[in-house]
């Protein structure tokens, strides 16, 4: 039931994102501006067990910005859990191997994760004195090391340009702070690892 | 390799997936501990608390423990809570890596840190309820939740009347030790039932000493004039920690290094 759930999300925001392809080349190229760049599909990477994004491109493609929608069910935790994530990620370097594939072997990302649900709060209580902690547990920082293969694949009967696979492996501020002067905590422990797809427009 | 590959892929910090051997830890131990026979009438305990984020000094703590020679080797062990610096399920699971290491049980009793977040899901999932006891040698060892602030002071936190029926005198217990994380003259604590909690302790005459942590210091002091003792046992951070040991009515309370 989740997973359909999630899959339809999913191919519902390609679906719109394919039609607006479609429909828009009659349009003002102001509106064209909004349509988000690409659509990405993940898995884990810290932001759910499947999570979709969408987002735009800066920097003549050096620069994604990304906002994502995690989702975890029930069944590998004791009680779902819901996130969004905004992710900026630079590409550093980018290689063309050919008319067909280009290889960006770098990318570096910094991202904020937010958990929703009213025990991972942003705010502390009005029971609690200033600074009583010093965290939030709903809004984490991190940060990530990634690389991508951009395709053409689906570029001739789609309205997409191309899609990308990427591997991302990142850490987030709690876990530096916990794995800080212990060297008995394994770093595998403190990894995030996460792969996905993106269709870019 | 694959195996370590599968758990690097990360859905969340909050997510609380146990296995087994990290799941109703405090259950299992304390049939352990019920079933210890206790042939030289001496009940020895360790203390600790307060590990935040000193994940190498609770590995330490252990190996300290591990290594007293068998005469003076204690029977069981008990952490008084902030066992989990953020509540987060992994630090839950790496605190637990290195308790399940020592040779003897030990029970671990809530603090406000292990609560943060979903922190009480995996307290829940990895030692249990929020209140426990259990009975060695004729002692009755009661662990209580007393992270009022958490609780947002709503009167339930500590439940007085599961501390009367625990306290109350049966057969199978001839005096009582009350454990809990922060002690009832804290601001954490719910002033309106420190009172309560406080003549509770003494309402059958059969508590011989009360430890907390919290405080994150070593103090063996008298706060109320029901005359029960209070060890404020150290934090992992002191790099010390105590050893009691309890022979009929009387009390010993000795410093060890980590």
């Amino acid at each position: 039931m989740i997973y359909k759930k999630v899959l339809n999300i999913a191919i519902i925001l390609l679906l719109s994102f394919s039609l607006h392809g479609n429909t828009l080349q009659s349009d003002s190229t102001v509106y064209r501006k909004f349509i988000p760049d690409y659509v990405k599909l993940q898995f884990a990477g810290g932001i759910g067990f499947l999570s979709v994004g969408a987002g735009y491109t800066f920097f003549k493609d050096k620069l994604d910005v990304s906002l994502f929608y995690g989702y975890i069910p029930k069944y590998f935790t004791v009680d779902d859990l819901h996130s969004i994530s905004l992710q900026f990620t630079g590409k550093l370097l980018k290689y063309k191997l050919s008319d067909n594939i280009e290889v960006l072997p770098l990318n570096f990302g910094v991202f904020t994760h937010h958990t929703f649900g009213s025990e991972f709060w942003v705010r502390l209580g009005d029971k609690y004195p200033k600074g009583y902690y010093w965290w939030y547990p709903a809004i984490n920082v991190g940060l990530f090391i990634g690389a991508e293969i951009k395709t053409k694949l689906f570029a001739n009967k789609t309205p997409a340009s191309g899609t990308a696979f990427y591997i991302r492996i990142g850490t987030r501020g709690l876990y530096l702070a916990s794995k800080a002067n212990n060297s008995t905590i394994p770093v595998k422990d403190i990894v995030e690892l996460g792969f996905g797809i993106a269709v870019y427009r | 390799m694959f195996a370590s590959c599968k758990e690097m892929f990360d859905y969340s910090p909050y997510v609380i997936d146990f296995d087994e051997k990290d799941r109703n830890i405090n259950n299992k131990n304390i049939a352990k501990i019920e079933s210890l026979n206790n042939t030289d009438k001496t009940v020895r305990i360790a203390f600790t608390a307060d590990t935040h984020r000193n994940s190498d000094e609770l590995d330490e703590f252990v190996h300290s423990v591990n290594k007293m020679n068998e005469t003076k080797a204690v029977d069981f062990v008990i952490h008084l809570g902030d066992f989990a610096d953020f509540g987060l399920p992994k630090q839950y699971l790496w605190a637990n890596s290195y308790l399940s290491k020592l040779n003897m049980p030990y029970v671990v009793v809530l603090g406000n840190h292990d609560l943060v977040g979903n922190g009480g899901d995996s307290y829940h999932e990895m030692f249990g309820d929020f209140n426990t006891s259990f009975i060695y040698d004729s002692i009755k060892f009661i662990s209580i939740n007393t992270n009022s602030r958490e609780f947002e002071y709503d009167g339930t936190v500590p439940n007085i009347n599961w501390l009367d029926k625990q306290l109350k005198p049966s057969s199978d217990f001839t005096k009582a030790v009350v454990l809990f994380h922060v002690p009832p003259m804290d601001v954490d604590f719910d002033s309106q039932l420190e009172e309560d909690f406080v003549s509770t302790l003494s309402k059958y005459n059969n508590v011989i000493l009360s430890v907390h942590g919290h405080l994150h210091h070593y103090e063996t002091y008298v706060p109320y004039s029901n005359n029960i003792t209070f060890l404020n046992t150290y934090a992992i951070e002191n790099d010390k920690y105590n050893v009691v040991e309890l022979v009929n009515d009387t009390f010993k309370i000795m410093t060890y290094d980590l």
